[in-house]
């Protein structure tokens, strides 16, 4: 008889159990491990052309980040200041900048190990803590995430408690300040087409 | 209830101040995970240090990094255990700055760190006190002494060491002292056994300032902020 009475609680919980699992999305860290796994996956294909490849590394990696929160917090009041043009065309080139920079290294750490440590949550921010495990260190990285709707949104990395946002904000602010926004625009713009310019310099 | 209307009043009060600070980092204000105030350091010597990054630079692209690849060519396991050896031998520096900031634990787990890695570890040439949990507890005087509230002082580049500050530089002297190898060596062995840790260590690095270097619109405050930030950190910790 006691087990009749609880049968509907049962049913209650298994029915919410069941819709709570339709209804959670994976949490920050599971999304940033998708985007690592699928960079590394992208990286162990051997038979890729090398324009096709940073291509879909690309893709992969611009899904996951914000690029105009980054923006905005390494511009800071800056970006207030900003007209819509310019904060577009700042946040194009940036990404681009990235994009370049970043690309080519991220080969070089292609059989490097990755453990997913911690994700912390408060509201709507998350710090997914992760350590590249090489054979001789350990480099601790954390990614600070933003949600957007159901995804997680990258827009800072901080490697060894360096803050990317924060490095960006201080050189940018200083080149701000000489050079004026237009200025960082043209520098920005300059690098670009160098760097395009020597293909991938960086050798392994 | 005076009590509380003076609680509430106070809380108005605050919230004010934050508002009007938070009008200046807007961004910041709902993010739990922001550094609030950016670690930054005073470049007074601007000029002369971006002329000694620029000596580096050079002595960096067409000396130490072509030796650095030159070493490749020995096995990784190999110069990882010279990366080991030599980090064995900074563990005076470690101890003795874990002690001066009475931080205990560290401390201890340091000098086991020691007799671990100096016998098991073929003196110091392997490092199986990190896979026992031991890792290795980064500290110097300059550490030491921001620990104890003493700011940067202003941003120096030294020729052939890199980014430092007028606190690091005194810490770099001061440390010195607990460093072995003078004691046991002629000053140009214990020099060139320094240029053999920095090379080994540019061959196990993945090119990271090759990327600074190509890739920044100014490598120079690039570096600099990125030094400002790393040590505000780890005196922090």
């Amino acid at each position: 008889m006691q087990f009749i009475k609880r049968v509907p609680a049962l049913l209650i919980a298994v029915i919410l159990l069941a819709s709570t699992a339709v209804a959670a999305t994976p949490g920050p860290l599971d999304q940033a491990r998708a985007t690592v796994d699928a960079v590394m996956a992208i990286l162990q294909e051997t038979h890729l052309e090398k324009q096709e490849r940073r291509e879909r590394l690309s893709a992969t990696i611009r899904a996951r980040f914000d690029f105009t929160e980054m923006s905005q917090r390494i511009l800071a009041l800056n970006w207030k200041n900003a007209s819509d043009l310019q904060r577009e065309r700042f946040v194009g080139l940036f990404s681009d900048l990235l994009e370049r920079n970043y690309i080519g290294r991220i080969e070089s750490y292609s059989d490097e190990k990755i453990d997913f440590v911690k994700e912390r949550v408060q509201g709507n921010r998350a710090a997914v803590d992760t350590l590249i495990v090489t054979k001789s260190v350990e480099i601790p990285i954390s990614y600070r995430m933003v949600q957007k709707g159901p995804e997680w949104m990258v827009y800072d990395v901080v490697i060894e408690s360096v803050s990317f946002v924060n490095n960006y904000r201080s050189s940018y602010g200083e080149i701000l300040k000489k050079d004026g926004f237009e200025g960082l625009l043209a520098r920005m713009t300059e690098k670009l087409a160098e760097l395009e310019q020597n293909g991938n310099p960086t050798e392994p | 209830m005076k009590k509380i209307f003076l609680l509430l009043s106070l809380f108005f009060l605050f919230s004010a101040i934050h508002g009007f600070a938070a009008d200046e980092e807007f961004i910041l204000e709902d993010d739990p995970f922001a550094v609030a105030e950016t670690a930054s350091m005073a470049d007074p010597l601007e000029s002369i240090n971006r002329g000694v990054f620029w000596f580096n630079d050079k002595l960096y692209v067409y000396l130490f990094k072509p030796v650095a690849r030159g070493l490749r060519v020995i096995p990784e396991p190999a110069r990882i255990s010279v990366s080991n050896f030599f980090s064995n031998l900074g563990t005076p520096v470690r101890v003795a700055n874990n002690l001066l900031q009475f931080k205990l634990t560290r401390t201890s787990s340091e000098l086991a760190r020691l007799l671990v890695n100096s016998t098991f570890g073929l003196a110091g040439l392997f490092d199986p006190a990190s896979s026992w949990g031991l890792d290795k507890k980064d500290e110097d005087l300059g550490q030491t002494i921001g620990h104890y509230g003493v700011g940067n002082g202003f941003y120096l580049v030294l020729p052939i060491l890199g980014p430092s500050s007028l606190r690091d530089l005194i810490g770099r002297g001061g440390d010195s002292f607990v460093n072995p190898l003078p004691y046991a060596l002629k000053q140009e062995e214990v020099v060139g056994l320094q240029l053999l840790e920095t090379e080994n260590a540019l061959s196990l690095d993945k090119d990271t300032y090759d990327g600074i270097r190509e890739n920044e619109l100014d490598p120079y405050l690039f570096v600099r902020d990125a030094y400002a930030q790393h040590r505000a950190a780890k005196v922090k910790e």
